[in-house]
């Protein structure tokens, strides 16, 4: 059947917002039994366009609302509030191994959301559009300011909530693809915690890599800052990030964190010695690493067995702060499971397990990301390393677990985070506003 | 993965000391050396200027004093600003969606309270009126949590927290085009999407200018909508305190929406404040305009003064004078002059010819306009004629003429002109009920509009 164009109203409340917001979108006076399909386009800064799409059929009510309604099919399908944004991909004909991040964080990710007759598939452009409406998501909330840290030869941006603070304050790590990437720490400065991104791999001039000193010197940048809370810091690292940040955290003598969170990485690492002896050590299991049937690197095995030397681990036996480790069991680029098991293991053994808390995600794969970030199962990854390496790497993970696994990560990591740093409160006072 | 040189620097271990006291005993405590301040958060933080936001505060003492203010800067740089005292609840929340102010800009429980209660802060110039030029920039609101019961101007020494939030008129991907074409001075805003549209065609009153701000949220709402200027604008001809545009002028526009490639000719309705009442009666009188709908707010159905005519005559604004009256303070209220009974009866819009649904809007309180006299002429004209079916009238208790776009503060009187002297003119319109008035009919001005122009 026919939809007068005039009648169908398309609207996402709300149309801008933050990243990790949910919105809702509706279509509304569609004719009962209207078929129509629901595409959402983003074109990324590298050029790419990505696309999602699902497709409803109009109930009695004439309406289709995403949150409630299930798509029959297309990226996603169910009732899924965030498919369009989570269930994105390449379009059509697009490179592969491609991944999703916005690098500057001063603009909003703009989606445009758009409503298709029928059930469509595919050459989008051809179809017959009946609405479609501008989304803006943004990792900056308003007056979230971003001030570049050039202090002590870091490579950092520190991002400060908006009002007087006293703000606790974080350090932001991410793994071995170096560069400074912002978004988190911009969107952890929008729920109230002053967060440095921290570039510690991309080569500097002495052409070595940093050692504990530097992370020190981004330690003391954040408890010397007049609207920091010198006393209340974390650390959250991701991947190899998630390795330094235990490290820091159980060895550090300039470091006294709050609590430190340890998204798919791993304590496995030579502990005598700089951080440099880590990538020797790797480079020593590099034939452990094997490639899938698609030629995708696999990189978990690199530290596996998980060693029983214990000049091999960081003795997270000794750890004072608590620790929230968030695990996607199908990373196949870090034995993230298998880490965390034993870490829970030394930790009972040292009495210290109390501290430790284990997000564990079946399905999940490395690249645990603020919620409705795109999924990728593999994409090209570049090493910091001199010369620099690309391959295929695997992240592993399987679309709706890693998607469900992300919001729900998140979720909890702010409440871990403001338990810790925010002292004496009630968890249900702050659910209300996430 | 390729190793990099290195060398070797000594391992050290340390003892660490706990981090800091993880509770605080007894007492109330605001914020200490160990726990940061507490938490302000408004949702959607980046809203339309007609969307509800929900202001909350978190992490409180329970059942103690706490003030919420909100600042925001005019386009021209004044500062507005409203306050309203709460208690927290015994979860240490204060939540402006359930909670009641216990004094401040308003009082009683209202979430938008703290932004149709705005008012020019203390020191700010006389008769301001809050009224947003540039509409494709958000207004900036600072929000901030301060303790006990204060006022904004303590806010420097007790402020426990803030939030910035975004008030945009402007959704993402809404276009704003300037017109001026065929002498049509105006502004057209389009909804994102391919179009076509059904559109609006949006008159204010004798303040003059190109006036934006509903436009650009009716395009936000999916509607095509032109804000056309008639009096005081530099591109319309001659002088600018005198109306020198006639018939032609508001027919041209009309023709000019419905040639749009995005808009549908045959979906247009008509919109007008004040004056903008007239001259939306008038135009839809046209035997060959025939828009969709027509929505009055507080204006006249016929006028004191004539338009540009056939010998390209216009009258003096001066005329209107003698039905100017003035209250104590030397304000000036324009009440009278729209009077049906000094309306020249030429003027008199001939509604009998009228074939599409009219809602009329009263401000009960309207000291600028004598609204429930003239909706209750056009109502009888049309019940006379047997039309009464196309007739709504909403009456709103204690609003005044300014019935604009909700959550946005009324001024019951601000300043009209600098020139002989400086003059103010009375809008009338009580905070609250203002405000209410302003919710309720924007909310179904849009459903008017989508029944009489998507349906």
């Amino acid at each position: 059947m026919d939809m007068k164009q005039h009648c169908v109203k398309l609207s996402v409340q709300p149309s801008r917002g933050l990243v990790d917001e949910k919105f809702t979108v509706l279509v509304q006076n569609l004719l009962p039994g209207f078929q129509l399909t629901i595409h959402a386009l983003h074109q990324c800064e590298d050029g790419h366009s990505w696309e999602a799409f699902a497709h409803y059929t109009a109930n009695a009510t004439s309406i289709v609302n995403v949150s409630q309604d299930p798509s029959l099919g297309g990226t996603y399908s169910g009732v899924e509030p965030m498919g369009l944004l989570w269930s994105l991909r390449p379009v059509p004909g697009s490179k592969t191994g491609l991944r999703l991040r916005k690098m500057n964080v001063q603009t909003p990710m703009g989606v445009t959301i758009s409503v298709y007759q029928g059930h469509q598939k595919e050459g989008f452009l051809d179809q017959v559009l009946l609405a479609s409406v501008v989304v803006e998501r943004w990792y900056m909330a308003p007056g979230v300011r971003r001030v570049p840290i050039t202090e002590g030869r870091l490579t950092a941006t520190l991002f400060l909530p908006s009002g007087p603070g006293p703000f606790p304050g974080l350090l932001d790590l991410w793994g071995w693809g170096g560069k400074l990437v912002e978004y988190r720490a911009a969107l952890l400065a929008s729920h109230g915690i002053a967060s440095m991104a921290l570039d510690y791999l991309t080569p500097k001039e002495t052409g070595r890599m940093v050692d504990n000193d530097y992370f020190e010197t981004a330690y003391r940048v954040l408890e010397q800052h007049p609207q920091i809370l010198g006393s209340r810091i974390a650390m959250l690292g991701l991947s190899f990030g998630a390795g330094v940040t235990l490290r820091m955290a159980v060895y550090s003598k300039g470091l006294k964190l709050s609590c430190a969170v340890c998204i798919n990485g791993s304590h496995v690492q030579p502990i005598d010695g700089p951080l440099e002896q880590i990538m020797t050590y790797f480079n020593k299991n590099v034939e452990k690493t094997r490639f899938d049937e698609d030629n995708q690197l696999i990189c978990r095995d690199l530290m596996l067995p998980i060693p029983t030397d214990p000049s091999l681990k960081v003795d997270v036996g000794r750890l004072q702060c608590p620790l929230l480790l968030v695990v996607g069991e199908d990373d196949q680029n870090w034995p993230t499971y298998e880490s965390a098991m034993d870490m829970r293991e030394m930790m009972e053994r040292a009495g210290n397990s109390h501290l430790l808390t284990v997000l564990s995600y079946k399905n999940a794969g490395h690249l645990i990301q603020p919620p409705f970030t795109p999924f990728t199962r593999a994409s090209t990854f570049k090493s910091v390393t001199i010369p620099p390496f690309t391959m295929m790497a695997l992240w592993g993970g399987e679309l709706v677990a890693h998607s469900r696994a992300q919001e729900d990560a998140w979720r909890k990591t702010l409440v871990f985070l403001r338990e810790n740093l925010y002292g004496d409160m009630k968890p249900g006072a702050l659910f209300s506003n996430l | 993965m390729i190793a990099l040189g290195g060398k070797m620097i000594p391992c050290y271990t340390v003892q660490r000391n706990l981090a800091c006291i993880q509770r605080t005993v007894g007492g109330v405590h605001w914020t200490s050396s160990c726990r940061p301040a507490p938490l302000l958060t408004a949702s959607p933080v980046c809203a339309l200027i007609d969307d509800k936001i929900s202001i909350r505060g978190h992490f409180l003492p329970p059942r103690c004093p706490v003030t919420v203010c909100a600042q925001m800067q005019s386009d021209d740089g004044d500062l507005w600003e409203a306050f309203a005292h709460f208690n927290t609840n015994l979860d240490g929340t204060v939540n402006l969606t359930r909670d009641p102010s216990v004094g401040g800009s308003y009082l009683g429980c209202e979430p938008m309270g703290l932004l149709w209660g705005l008012q020019p802060a203390p020191g700010a110039r006389e008769g301001l009126r809050l009224r947003k030029k540039k509409v494709e920039t958000p207004y900036v609101m600072l929000m901030s949590l301060l303790k006990g019961h204060v006022s904004p101007s303590e806010r420097p020494s007790t402020e426990l927290a803030a939030v910035t939030a975004e008030r945009w008129y402007m959704a993402p991907g809404v276009r704003r085009i300037e017109i001026r074409q065929k002498g049509v001075v105006g502004t057209l805003f389009l909804p994102p999407g391919p179009g076509p549209f059904p559109a609006m065609l949006d008159l204010w009153g004798m303040g003059g200018g190109l006036v934006e701000y509903r436009s650009a949220l009716f395009a936000s709402r999916g509607y095509a909508s032109f804000s056309l200027a008639y009096i005081g604008h530099k591109d319309l001809p001659g002088p600018q305190n005198r109306i020198n545009v006639g018939d032609p002028y508001f027919k041209s526009a009309f023709q000019l929406l419905q040639d749009h490639p995005q808009v549908y000719p045959d979906r247009i309705g008509i919109i007008g404040l004040s004056f903008g009442v007239y001259l939306t009666l008038r135009l839809a009188n046209h035997s060959d305009i025939k828009p969709s709908c027509l929505i009055c707010i507080n204006g006249p159905a016929g006028s004191t003064i004539k338009l540009r005519d056939a010998d390209d005559r216009t009258e003096q604004m001066e005329n209107d004078q003698k039905y100017w009256t003035y209250d104590d303070q030397g304000n000036v209220s324009f009440r009278a002059v729209s009077l049906p009974a000094n309306l020249s009866p030429e003027s008199k819009v001939k509604l009998e010819h009228l074939t599409c649904p009219l809602m009329y809007i009263v401000g009960e309180d309207d000291l600028s306009a004598s609204s429930i006299e003239n909706a209750n002429l056009i109502e009888e004209t049309l019940s006379a004629t047997g039309k009464s079916q196309l007739f709504t009238r909403l009456s709103y208790p204690g609003a005044g003429h300014l019935i604009e776009p909700p959550y946005t503060p009324n001024s019951r009187v601000s300043l009209w002109s600098v020139k002989p002297q400086k003059l103010a003119t009375l809008w009338g319109g009580h905070l609250a009920p203002h405000a209410a008035a302003q919710e309720d009919s924007w909310k179904k001005i849009l459903e008017f509009m989508e029944t009489n122009l998507r349906h």
